[in-house]
């Protein structure tokens, strides 16, 4: 141990914070799957299309969306506030990402994540002779 | 000598890098949790913001996925309840590789403030968010008052 080091070390998560003052919150997610697509369902309430991006990258798919709530009047309690709902997911090779989807619906986003067709399953049929 | 200095360093290995990682672990728990804890008690679900606008009580909770039909809201003075079963059915032909959102049946009350009429309350579901619009009772409304 060497405690000349100790002292110059930056903590990584506090440069990996964005300068934005949002407060990050991980979206719950279902993952579902079928012969042709990955389909995700990540909750995001109050979010609006618009505040939603959506990037694939080097086999990571991210995925970011900031609620902003407008409300006039005065607070009694409050439970929630403007967040930014954000999760990185590791998507197979398999993923044509042309062909990636998304809809927004009811505050829960869906990702429709189509199977290339090299990694969609094929039936062999014996060829008899 | 030498053995004693080896001994103590080994001691303060795992701290450092307990130290180094502890900062991470509790970044990660913030994380996750600031959006619904499971071992959180049970009646704080769904998440609900009130504001008073001084004419009416406006209710704001947290609903992702869910319909109106799956919706249930109760007023009697100043008593309201919502209850409800998020329907989170899977499509025919798939197969679930992860479920974190669930099947959630809830039922929440609060005792609001002031009594509300309940005859002219509205309610409107948008973008996963349930909002209450609930007028103040004649009485319980702000009034102006006249200096002679």
């Amino acid at each position: 141990m060497s405690t000349g080091k100790d002292v110059a070390t930056t903590t990584q998560h506090e440069v990996a914070k964005p300068s934005q003052s949002l407060t990050v919150v991980t979206p719950a997610v279902d993952i579902l799957e079928n012969d042709h697509e990955i389909l995700v369902h990540a909750e995001m309430p109050g979010v609006l299309k618009d505040d939603i991006v959506i990037h694939i990258d080097n086999g990571k798919l991210f995925v970011s969306g900031e609620r902003k709530l407008v409300s006039t009047g005065t607070s009694a309690w409050q439970e929630f506030g403007d967040v930014e709902f954000r999760r990185t997911f590791a998507i197979p090779q398999t993923i044509d990402v042309e062909k990636v989807q998304a809809h927004l619906k009811d505050g829960v986003l869906e990702l429709h994540l189509s199977k290339s067709e090299t990694a969609k399953p094929r039936q062999i049929e014996i060829q008899a002779n | 000598m030498w053995m004693r200095r080896h001994d103590f360093e080994s001691l303060f290995e795992p701290m450092h890098f307990f130290r180094t990682r502890l900062g991470h672990v509790l970044d990660e728990f913030d994380r996750v949790y600031t959006h619904g804890t499971p071992w959180q008690a049970a009646g704080n679900y769904p998440k609900t913001n009130m504001v008073d606008t001084g004419e009416t009580l406006e209710i704001v909770a947290e609903l992702p996925g869910l319909q109106k039909e799956d919706l249930a809201i109760k007023i009697q003075g100043n008593y309201l309840a919502i209850s409800g079963k998020s329907s989170n059915t899977v499509p025919e032909g798939y197969s679930i590789q992860r479920s974190e959102r669930g099947e959630k049946s809830f039922s929440r009350s609060f005792t609001l403030p002031y009594e509300v009429n309940s005859e002219k309350a509205t309610a409107s579901l948008k973008d996963g968010l349930l909002k209450l619009t609930l007028p103040k009772s004649e009485a319980a409304k702000p009034r102006q008052i006249t200096i002679n």
